[in-house]
């Protein structure tokens, strides 16, 4: 096998250099496919280390086989393995079919999971090995050498992989990967032939299941190699040109991202296209960073400045608007899942709370970690608040006089208490998606796939939710009942009931109705809990276990706290992740550009977790402002941020864009300025699951995933965009084109090529070409009113694709 | 899978741009074309009875239980042995050869948006993945013709697109027809005084001036979306076909009224027409089944009548057309309601016991599958779940409700997972 791996001429191993670190320390056990080459061998396999991996292998313990949870041919494994218990008693069970035994130690040949996948007798999953192989061998030598479980599962420590890089020259070659299993107690095995090995990408690079991969294009992606509860990759490139790294002209690199982007680009051989004209920034940025269109006046002044350094001027001006703050805020409520249909009650006032509290700390540039603090710690009450002043206080929210504001609050319930998070488990799920971008849902019923978490882990940190409580608190109840009673409030069960809108009125009016509280209950005793394999933490039984949470999450090396905001970020400056989708951080989805995420995520905590100064960085970069004409290097490229790719503007921005690009003249800043108003802003939550919203796929923030959100062009859009009443109404009832139909009729003269142009400015936010100004000037010349052509101007240019995309 | 799938190798797909674990837009092209092969021609109907309706007052009356359970109803026999229904729908009755009574459907969200979220996608709610309802599957499947919508919502939508994505939501047409007024379709109808031509003049207009991409249209999903799309959204607005579906104007002042001359009357006649013109999913609402007090006033002298008429003549037309048999059919609402009547003469939410019906396809009329018990407080045995009802009306259309989709979870989802096809209501 070390002979596979000899350099070919065309092949590039950077990665070679850590070989000699592993290679000459510590003994290396050699494959399973040596050790069980022949069949008198005297090797005692283990059950962990290679009859479960085997099967993995095999695919025996996929969903599609025997890891089916309802098992296949009445024979089931844990899926994707590493419940040693049960896959032991399955496989030393009696098989149902009178085929005989699965393990037969007597006679290990007669054993139906050494006859079943070498086809001796019938097997609908087909023939798995041949008779006489060394994985034939490793079956029957477990068989007959006791065929023993596990006492207590050995801890993996790491795999280490050779080559850690690979970067293919034009020729396709291929090459055999190297895999050894690091344990804890410092044995190493070279663990190759019982590893599971994916490609992300194909129509990059193959591999089979001995691990040797081939160069089938173009381009970068990873090999992923599993075994035990280890997933390592393996970059894997190919230049795009057939001249990588050493001919490729050096890129400038202006900002520290581009520097790594640069890096990237030149493994790649790609060039990446020009920078954006001026006006396509502006539309660009205002959209990312504002959720909102530039006005005319905005264009033409932008167009106009002279100064070289105006784009970083915009940047910051765009900052410090409150539609920065509306809009981030409403991004912030997406991914922390503020939803008006699945609050504990009040669900439009509570969201609405939910949001300004964001969208108050956006505006004053609160560090991340404090806002995300004043969420994940957050009580019903005040320290050392009493029942009483706290039911008065949330009362006094909703006071018609002078009510209390509820931003100025250190915290933010609402998170925790939602319909859908009343179990730990819910809790922990949403927590991880939230806040940490991964995905454990998986090890809710079996091994993670694609991550070391086993049902295990996933128990224990659901447990630590165990005591976060949304109800009446003990010492609380009198009160509560006895407010309950003033205010006609029937309560169901010992938890208490929802404050209906019946009831809100008597807070409205000035007095304490009966509030639910969000508190942290007393466990039965105290917990000794494995934090995401990161560490034990231990629990007292009154102890707040989310301070030991985000305790852990304030810590700079922290994997994901950090790392999920920065991508989350930046994904929504551009049409993909550094690492995508960006809520799914795990060891097979590796970032595209490592480098640039470390680097994000390190100076964005050290920086104070400053979200403007990460919004700076990634919108004054090179990267950003790139156009979306492609090269000759680059079209192919959509994962290393080498031009721009369109991407369709969310649902808020449509909506609001729509009314702005109508608007008359004296509405303009209006219908920029109100937020209460806007989409992006308070009429988020009111919006929530009306027609449009759906069709242009706002998130229902129902369920954990930033996949809810869906920019995708739709059939369905095109027909709302070209024959909604929505839209008709906007065209028909614009202020702007009343305007100029009033001007029509009082006889003034109208310049007609000064509207054409208002016209683009209004919705496409760039003045139109000649060519562009002709062909308008030749429809309203054919129509019976200007106000009409008018009309007939504003359809077709929000119908182009240039308005309803953000190129 | 479909053999389609596998003509166009990963790099062809990349070039056209696959991207990321979500259904991309080309993911979508290609499963279209692959769809079309396997197409039965089926169209699906489904009739939901918003709010709850009781199922001891209308498909699963229990005469000899005690007077505070079996309420005020009696029932009536029908034209099929042994099955008995409603007093208060004779003409139902005389057609219980069309449709299969399915009792004893058990769940326990009485919740109406979780009870509704469950009936309509076949799978129990969770915040983990967001499951499709019935007509997105079926639209992404089995497409329309290219000037129709595939899945029309008359009214407002019944539950959403799911993991399939926007691109497979309805069209919802925003109101109901209402007897005697003009019936404006969101999106379809034109406004007031734009006409088709002047619509086309716009449109020439737009052709003429979005040039922004000429030259790089194939080179992302968005831009040749875009372009798809738009020119379907023109075909279908200016299409006579579709136009013409949506035009209950174009029928009979008989056949209006054989409908009913009442929202929902002429509800199921739109869907008639949609399901005629070819569109492959219709839902349809009668509301007002949530009744807490005034139960039987309520069904008697309203619901039960206007369901009884318009779900007859639903019946006869497509019969008559010869369409029943390439047409499933579903009738149903979330839950059941509670077995005892309280003190307002109303019945509250019951999700333990529920009733549906089934018609056309394969569907064995005449029959009644499941029941509850003495007082219709559960079913009898196990029962079955709203899962099973899923998979049922899934078979009935021709999909195979084992069918596994690349969800934008990451992981395969199986489009009904825990139920299985009852197969005493299919031939």
């Amino acid at each position: 096998m070390q002979t596979d791996i000899s350099t070919s001429a065309v092949c590039l191993f950077v990665g070679m250099l850590s070989t000699a670190t592993f290679a000459a320390a510590e003994v290396t056990a050699p494959p399973a496919s040596e050790r069980f080459a022949r069949a008198d061998t005297e090797e005692v396999p283990g059950f962990q280390q290679h009859v479960v991996p085997l099967l993995g292998r095999l695919g025996c313990n996929g969903r599609a086989c025997h890891g089916s949870f309802q098992g296949r041919g009445g024979f089931r494994l844990s899926l994707f393995g590493y419940d040693f218990k049960m896959d032991h008693a399955a496989l030393t069970g009696r098989a149902t079919s009178k085929d005989g035994l699965r393990v037969n130690q007597e006679s290990p040949g007669e054993s139906l999971i050494v006859r079943k996948p070498s086809m001796d007798v019938d097997h609908e999953g087909g023939q798995r090995f041949v008779a006489g192989s060394w994985e034939h061998h490793l079956l029957m030598r477990w068989v007959a050498s006791g065929n023993l479980g596990v006492e207590r599962p050995r801890e993996l420590k790491t795999l280490k992989i050779e080559p850690s890089e690979i970067v293919f020259g034009d020729k396709a070659v291929s090459v055999q990967l190297r895999v050894v299993a690091v344990w804890q107690d410092g044995t190493r095995e070279d663990v190759t032939g019982l590893c599971r090995f994916r490609t992300n990408d194909d129509a990059i690079v193959t591999v089979d299941r001995e691990g040797r991969l081939h160069s089938t294009g173009h381009g970068d992606t990873h090999v992923i190699a599993f075994y035990d509860n280890g997933v390592k990759a393996v970059p894997v490139m190919r230049g795009m040109s057939g001249q990588a790294e050493t001919k490729s002209a050096p890129l400038s690199a202006t900002t520290e991202v581009d520097g790594f982007i640069s890096a990237k680009l030149r493994k790649l051989g790609i060039a990446p296209s020009a920078i954006c004209s001026d006006a396509e920034f502006l539309r660009r940025a205002s959209i990312d960073l504002t959720g909102t269109l530039p006005t005319p006046d905005e264009v033409e002044q932008f167009l106009a400045d002279p100064s070289s350094d105006k784009r970083h001027q915009k940047i910051d001006a765009l900052l410090g608007r409150p539609a920065y703050a509306a809009w981030w805020a409403n991004k912030l409520c997406d991914f922390t899942g503020c939803n008006p249909n699945r609050q504990a009650e009040l669900g439009q006032e509570t969201s609405l709370q939910w949001y300004t509290w964001i969208y108050d700390r956006l505006g004053r540039n609160v560090p991340y970690d404090e806002l995300i603090e004043g969420i994940v710690l957050a009580k019903g009450r005040h320290e050392g608040q009493s029942y009483d002043d706290y039911a008065a206080e949330r009362s006094a929210y909703f006071r018609d006089e002078s009510p209390i504001d509820f931003t100025r609050r250190e915290t933010m319930p609402h998170y925790w208490s939602r319909q859908t998070q009343q179990k730990p488990e819910e809790k922990a799920l949403a927590f991880a998606h939230s806040f940490l971008g991964i995905r454990l849902q998986c090890a809710q019923c079996h091994k993670h796939p694609f991550a070391p978490w086993t049902q295990e882990d996933f128990k224990q940190f659901a447990a630590f939710f165990n005591n976060i409580q949304y109800g009446v608190a003990p010492g609380a109840k009198e009160r509560y009942r006895e407010l309950a009673n003033q205010v006609g409030l029937s309560i169901r069960g010992k938890n208490g009931s929802p404050v209906r809108r019946d009831v809100l009125k008597h807070a409205r009016a000035g007095r304490t109705v009966p509030w639910r509280e969000l508190y942290v209950s007393e466990r039965s005793g105290p917990a000794s809990l494995d934090l995401l394999r990161t560490g034990i933490v231990e629990l007292g039984p009154k102890s707040d276990s989310r301070i030991a949470i985000m305790g852990w999450m304030n810590e700079a090396d922290n994997p994901w706290f950090a790392r999920a905001f920065v991508n989350r970020v930046w994904a929504s400056y551009f049409h993909i992740g550094i690492v995508d989708p960006p809520d799914d951080l795990n060891p097979a989805n590796p970032p595209s550009n490592p480098e640039l995420l470390d680097w994000l995520a390190a100076s964005f905590v050290d920086r104070n977790y400053d979200m403007k100064w990460l919004h700076r960085q990634i919108v004054a970069s090179q990267a950003y402002q790139r156009s979306w004409k492609p090269n000759d290097t680059n079209r192919e490229d959509r994962r290393n941020f080498s031009r721009a790719i369109p991407r369709r503007i969310p649902a808020e921005v449509v909506y609001d864009g729509l009314k702005q690009a109508v608007a008359g003249s004296d509405q303009l800043d209006e219908v920029r300025n109100d937020l209460t108003r806007r989409a992006i802003g308070h009429l988020s939550m009111r919006l929530a699951g009306t027609y449009s919203m759906q069709v242009f796929g706002k998130p229902d923030r129902a369920v954990n995933c930033d996949c809810e959100r869906v920019n995708q062009p739709t059939l369905l859009q095109s027909v709302f965009l070209q024959n909604d009443p929505l839209v008709e109404q906007r065209i028909n009832e614009s202020g702007w084109i009343q305007e100029i139909a009033d001007s029509e009729r009082a006889g003034n003269k109208v310049d007609r090529s000064k509207l054409i142009r208002a016209a683009w400015l209004r919705t496409v936010n760039r003045p139109p070409s000649a060519e562009e100004t002709e062909k308008a000037e030749k429809h309203l010349a054919g129509v019976d009113s200007l106000s009409e052509g008018m009309r007939d101007l504003v359809w077709a240019l929000i119908n182009t694709k240039e308005f309803i995309l953000n190129q | 899978m479909a053999s389609s799938t596998t003509l166009l190798s990963r790099r062809q797909l990349l070039k056209i741009g696959v991207l990321g674990n979500g259904l991309s837009l080309s993911n979508y092209l290609r499963l279209n074309a692959a769809a079309a092969k396997q197409d039965t021609g089926r169209s699906a109907i489904l009739v939901f009875l918003g709010g709850g309706p009781s199922h001891q007052d209308t498909f699963d009356l229990k005469p000899n239980a005690p007077s505070e359970y079996r309420g005020q109803f009696a029932p009536i026999a029908t034209s099929a042995a042994g099955v008995e229904i409603c007093e208060h729908m004779p003409r139902l009755a005389r057609r219980a050869g069309k449709y299969a009574v399915l009792r004893g459907i058990t769940h326990n969200l009485a919740a109406h948006g979780l009870g509704t979220r469950y009936l309509m996608t076949g799978n129990r709610p969770t915040p983990v993945v967001n499951y499709p309802m019935y007509g997105s599957v079926v639209s992404r499947e089995f497409p329309a013709p290219e000037d129709l919508p595939s899945f029309v919502s008359i009214d407002r939508p019944v539950e959403g697109p799911g993991y399939l994505g926007p691109e497979y939501g309805p069209l919802s047409t925003g109101e109901k027809p209402r007897y005697g007024q003009p019936f404006r379709v969101r999106g379809i109808t034109l406004g007031d005084g734009l006409t088709v031509d002047k619509y086309q003049s716009r449109r020439e207009l737009l052709t003429d001036i979005d040039t922004a991409f000429d030259g790089f249209r194939q080179l992302d999903d968005s831009v040749r979306g875009l372009d798809r799309f738009s020119e379907q959204a023109y075909r279908i607005i200016s299409s006579p076909r579709a136009r013409d579906a949506f035009e209950l104007s174009r029928e009979s002042e008989r056949e209006v009224a054989r409908f009913g001359r009442h929202d929902f009357g002429q509800s199921m006649l739109l869907t008639t027409r949609l399901v005629e013109a070819g569109v492959r999913f219709v839902t349809v609402l009668l509301e007002g089944w949530d009744t807490h007090a005034d139960n039987f006033n309520t069904l008697g002298r309203e619901l039960l009548p206007r369901f009884d008429q318009s779900m007859s003549a639903l019946l006869d037309r497509l019969d008559e057309q010869g369409r029943l048999d390439s047409t499933s059919i579903l009738v149903t609402g979330e839950f059941g309601r509670t077995p005892k009547v309280n003190n307002k003469s109303g019945r509250d939410h019951w999700a333990r016991a529920m009733c549906a019906l089934m018609a056309g396809g394969d569907v064995v009329g005449g029959r009644v599958t499941g029941a509850t018990d003495q007082k219709a407080e559960g079913p009898v045995s196990d029962g079955y779940t709203p899962d099973d009802l899923a998979a049922t009306f899934f078979q009935n259309i021709g999909i195979d409700p084992k069918t596994e989709y690349e969800a934008n979870v990451g992981r395969p989802i199986t489009l009904v997972r825990d139920g299985e096809t009852i197969p005493e209501v299919l031939s």
